[in-house]
């Protein structure tokens, strides 16, 4: 096995193996999407039948277009796209103050107060539903985007503090003393010097934030109506009825839900990847 | 004469004010909360919304969509929190949860004094009523029948559909062909199984609860489901599935060919209608009678007045659906039998040879049990009971005891 | 130097900055978010675990103490949820974290065609989880599932399998959907991990002798360790508390096969209607998970710098 013997040859055994893993995980992660975009694509006909069809027959379109029709699609996706916006805006105004304290500074508690961020997440969302739907009420916030916002960054803001600290202590601790000897105040230090250094990070922290508020959906069933701001997955539930379920529309809902996360994801990809690697060094 | 700018102002004003206060007390706003999801369901809605608009210019419905399978959790939510509607939809299972905890509104009064009352039979209010008030208007119904392929009993030999559960087992032996992929029955032990393990207790003479008290007959009982499950567990005349199988699934058994007889409701004679020819590969018939008794369940379903706030636009939006226009509306589009006797004079539906089943059932058929707790024992003691049946986990007298403990805790 | 007189805003903000109060007005927004919105809907949840609050029973409400507690103890369902909501988290956990762990590896290294894979192997994480579940309810499907025609054809199977319906292989089907729903959490954060560690590390191990296992253990492992912790601590308490794909997928059946505590909660409120007997189980979730956030996190360690 002369292969293992050289460096260069080990490195081909083990580029090798890289591409037969990222193959195999490609075809484990695609696999299902691709059957679920074929089925998008066929008749209903088609689907519920004792013959298996790979390659649809006939091609339709129709699901697509009952999607559009049909379920107040324009509305929900504008009412998901608008909340999820509102979530990650609050979270990144309260949340990257807060994980830069917890970061940079250092004061007592400090620990114990990280902590208590992930305990409010441990309730389950069961219970929380209905005080919160109270609370709403009293307020006028009910059925609201805005409302609905204030509800997933309840539970998506400790998820957004924690990675972003994570972040924020990669950037060297000497950073912000040298900014100071020059005559700079903390809040000069933060903005000027931290904040940059940290943009990929909190590109990639938001990222995961809009991808939860984006997909959510109890809370979302609870606290809105049909006229009002009811998001995208209420929608896709909806098509599952007592009586039916229409395997290609709910098939096609999906692809189309997935599409603006692909390409969000696509157009942060680079600097969220870069954002991250700036993150974990310190962990 | 000259109007001082002030003057003309409080006079615009005052015009403003008549005028919209005269146009808020013309037009009266109700929301409506349904779980119509499908095509066909939300078309029949439409209709509805649209004719009622006709009668009742002054009066704009707002309709609210909600997943079947939340519809309750919504409910009660808003019960609890507040955000009533003001008129909501009533199924008979969902009945008895509803008033105890006080969604619905008396309007027994109301129902008395309407001219369209006689078209609705005693039977009809049966199960929208508690302690003689009246809760709900009845609007369509869900008759219990069987589909079965009848080509596969002509190609069998069978004469007929079964009568009888000793004539259904002989028929499903004589219908199974595992080699072929066909089985006899497409047992549903899914979600919603609970539905026809009580038939099948009551068919064999053990009734539920009688008086707020749970009236289990437990041998008749244990009789029944041991003969129910040895379908699956002995003779082996349904699909490996059934333990999992709800409504969509044993759907598409019966629509792919898999299986040769379904029981269900009208409610879902559209979709197989889609998929089989009607009187050539499918037909309907009568569910068969068990030992002591002859179950079917009619269902009744209507709507009723959640929020007292704008109540008399509120009842003329309910009690339209019993008028005959609406419920032939309702039929059309998705093909569910009307609660009201004038609709069902209707040709299109004493023409139909498919609707024959349900108009027979009509005669015995009977209500769904309905107590407070049904709902939450249904689904989370005789369901999961049932399934540890045909997975080998219980005996069938496990599970009876089972279903009987969990039944007395949920009267308690 | 400006008289103090015509700072403007910003100015003014940093000398607050230089003021102790500046921690304090860094935390205190999120801070008051999370107490409004958090703070009384828990303390609601507290309170309503020991009253009766049964809907149907409008009669029966009031102070009940610790009753819910102990009917808790002798209620069969609990201890079958319990003990499925172990499994179910402990494997889907040990399944995401090693298969995340491969594809970061494999993606760290950086070979052409990285960012294409990369989005691909991705894109499980972005599907709600409502689609995710009735998707693979298709592809497993007794009848219309493509997998089982896939089984078939290779010979593994003999006939198409109803997954869902065996208890024995119904709980590993849920896992297998939420490892292939969740694991691209963890390859992502691990990624990024990985590419902290600078390759000089690696470089001066392996002049010291060492080989890629050992490498790997005194190296990757440490350096990581953060981020596996916070990662694998927030998917926990994700996992316990959310019933989404388990509600689409079997609805905790067949025969309490697959009912974990959260669904087991949601059907106690939504369904029975039962919201005092349902707090109290999701009071009994929220100290299992603190328990086992405080013992993990001593146990690695990790806020120790």
């Amino acid at each position: 096995m002369i292969m293992f013997k050289t460096s260069r040859g080990r490195r081909l055994m083990a580029d090798i193996l890289t591409y037969i893993v990222l193959f195999t995980m490609t075809i484990f992660c695609l696999g299902p999407i691709v059957w679920m975009f074929l089925t998008s694509l066929k008749n209903e006909a088609d689907i519920v039948t004792s013959q298996m069809q790979y390659i649809p027959r006939s091609i339709t379109f129709q699901n697509y277009r009952a999607i559009w029709t049909q379920s107040n699609f324009p509305v929900l996706i504008t009412n998901s796209f608008v909340v999820t916006a509102i979530t990650v805006a609050i979270c990144v105004a309260t949340g990257t103050l807060a994980a830069y304290a917890f970061s940079r500074l250092s004061f007592r508690g400090r620990d114990r107060l990280m902590l208590s961020y992930l305990l409010v997440r441990m309730f389950p969302a069961v219970m929380v539903i209905i005080p919160l739907f109270v609370m709403m009420r009293t307020v006028g916030l009910v059925d609201s985007r805005f409302g609905l916002a204030l509800a997933y960054t309840s539970f998506l803001l400790p998820l957004f503090v924690w990675m972003l600290k994570g972040f924020f202590d990669a950037a060297p601790k000497e950073l912000e003393s040298a900014a100071r000897v020059d005559g700079s105040t903390r809040l000069g230090a933060m903005g000027r010097i931290i904040l940059p250094l940290a943009r990929n990070g909190l590109v990639a922290s938001s990222v995961f934030i809009a991808i939860a508020a984006w997909n959510e959906f109890i809370f979302a069933l609870m606290l809105t109506t049909g006229q009002g701001s009811r998001t995208w997955p209420v929608g896709l539930q909806l098509m599952v009825g007592e009586f039916q379920l229409p395997w290609g529309v709910l098939a096609a809902g999906g692809i189309l839900s997935i599409l603006p996360v692909v390409v969000l994801f696509a157009i942060v990809q680079r600097t969220m990847v870069q954002g991250l690697t700036a993150g974990a060094v310190k962990g | 004469m000259q109007i001082t700018k002030r003057e003309f102002l409080v006079a615009t004003a005052a015009l403003a004010l008549a005028s919209g206060v005269r146009s808020a007390s013309a037009a009266t706003a109700i929301s409506y909360w349904h779980h119509f999801a499908s095509q066909s369901e939300v078309a029949g809605l439409m209709k509805i919304i649209e004719l009622f608009g006709k009668s009742h210019p002054d009066i704009t419905v707002t309709q609210e969509s909600i997943p079947n399978s939340e519809y309750m959790a919504k409910v009660s939510s808003a019960v609890v929190a507040g955000g009533r509607p003001d008129t909501g939809m009533v199924i008979a299972e969902r009945f008895a949860d509803l008033t105890a905890m006080g969604a619905l509104t008396d309007i027994s009064e109301r129902v008395n004094g309407w001219k369209e009352k006689a078209n609705l039979p005693e039977n009809r209010w049966t199960g929208m009523s508690q302690d003689g008030a009246i809760y709900a208007v009845p609007a369509y119904a869900f008759v219990d029948w069987m589909y079965y392929r009848k080509d596969y009993f002509e190609e069998a030999g069978l004469s007929g559909p079964p009568k009888t559960f000793e004539e259904f087992v002989t028929a499903c032996q004589k219908l199974t062909d595992p080699a072929k992929g066909r089985y006899a029955f497409g047992m549903r032990g899914g979600a919603g199984a609970f539905k026809y393990v009580i038939d099948v207790m009551e068919a064999f003479g053990s009734p539920i609860v009688k008086d707020g008290q749970a009236a289990i007959d437990k041998s008749a009982a244990v009789e029944a489901i041991t003969f129910y499950s040895s379908l699956f567990l002995k003779d082996k005349v349904v699909p490996p599935s059934a333990p999992n199988d709800s409504y969509r699934q044993i759907m598409e058994g019966f629509r792919t060919g898999q299986t040769a007889m379904v029981w269900h409701h009208t409610g879902s004679l559209i979709e197989i209608s889609a998929a089989l020819k009607p009187g050539v590969q499918f037909a309907t018939a009568p569910m068969p009678a068990g030992p002591k008794a002859h179950i079917a369940r009619v269902a009744y379903a209507g709507n009723g007045i959640m929020k007292d706030d704008n109540i008399d636009a509120a009842w003329d939006w309910i009690s339209f659906w019993g008028e005959k226009d609406a419920a032939i509306a309702l039929l059309e589009a998705t093909g569910y039998f009307p609660a009201s006797t004038a609709a069902l004079d209707d040709e299109r539906i004493k023409s139909n040879p498919i609707y024959q089943a349900a108009s027979q059932t009509l005669d015995f058929g009977r209500l769904p049990n309905s107590f407070v707790g049904a709902a939450g024992w249904s689904e989370n003691v005789v369901n999961p009971s049932f399934q540890s049946v045909l997975t080998g986990q219980l005996t069938s007298e496990q599970a009876v005891d089972r279903m009987i403990e969990g039944l007395e805790t949920a009267l308690r | 130097m400006k008289s103090v007189l015509h700072r403007g805003p910003v100015a003014k903000l940093g000398d607050l900055s230089e003021t102790r109060y500046w921690v304090y007005l860094l935390l205190f927004p999120s801070l008051i978010l999370l107490l409004l919105v958090v703070a009384y809907p828990t303390l609601y949840g507290f309170v309503i675990s020991v009253r009766e609050m049964r809907l149907t029973r409008p009669a029966l409400n009031g102070w009940v103490g610790a009753r819910h507690y102990i009917a808790m103890m002798s209620d069969r369902v609990f201890w079958i949820s319990l003990k499925n909501t172990a499994i179910w988290v402990t494997a889907a956990i040990a399944i995401e974290v090693t298969l995340g762990f491969i594809a970061a590896v494999a993606l760290n290294r950086n070979v052409p065609g990285t960012k294409l894979f990369g989005v691909l192997i991705l894109l499980p994480y972005f599907l709600p989880n409502v689609v995710a579940g009735h998707m693979w309810a298709l592809l497993l499907d007794p009848r219309l599932g493509v997998i089982n025609d896939l089984l078939v054809r290779i010979g593994v199977l003999s006939t198409y399998k109803a997954w869902f319906a065996d208890p024995a292989t119904a709980l590993a089907a849920t896992i297998l959907v939420e490892a292939w729903h969740g694991f691209p959490f963890f390859a992502l954060l691990f990624l990024a991990g990985l590419k902290g560690i600078p390759e000089d590390l690696y470089k001066a191990a392996a002049v010291d002798g060492a080989g890629p296992v050992r490498q790997f253990r005194l190296i990757t492992v440490p350096m990581l360790r953060t981020v596996i912790t916070a990662a694998v601590i927030l998917r926990v308490i994700s996992l316990v508390n959310s019933p989404d794909l388990l509600l689409v997928l079997t609805g905790g059946g067949p025969g309490n096969a697959t009912q974990v505590l959260s669904l087991y909660a949601f059907q106690t409120a939504y369904r029975e209607f039962n919201f005092g007997y349902a707090g109290a189980l999701s009071v009994v979730m929220f100290v299992i998970l603190m328990v086992f956030a405080s013992l993990y996190i001593r146990f690695t360690q990790v806020t120790k710098e």
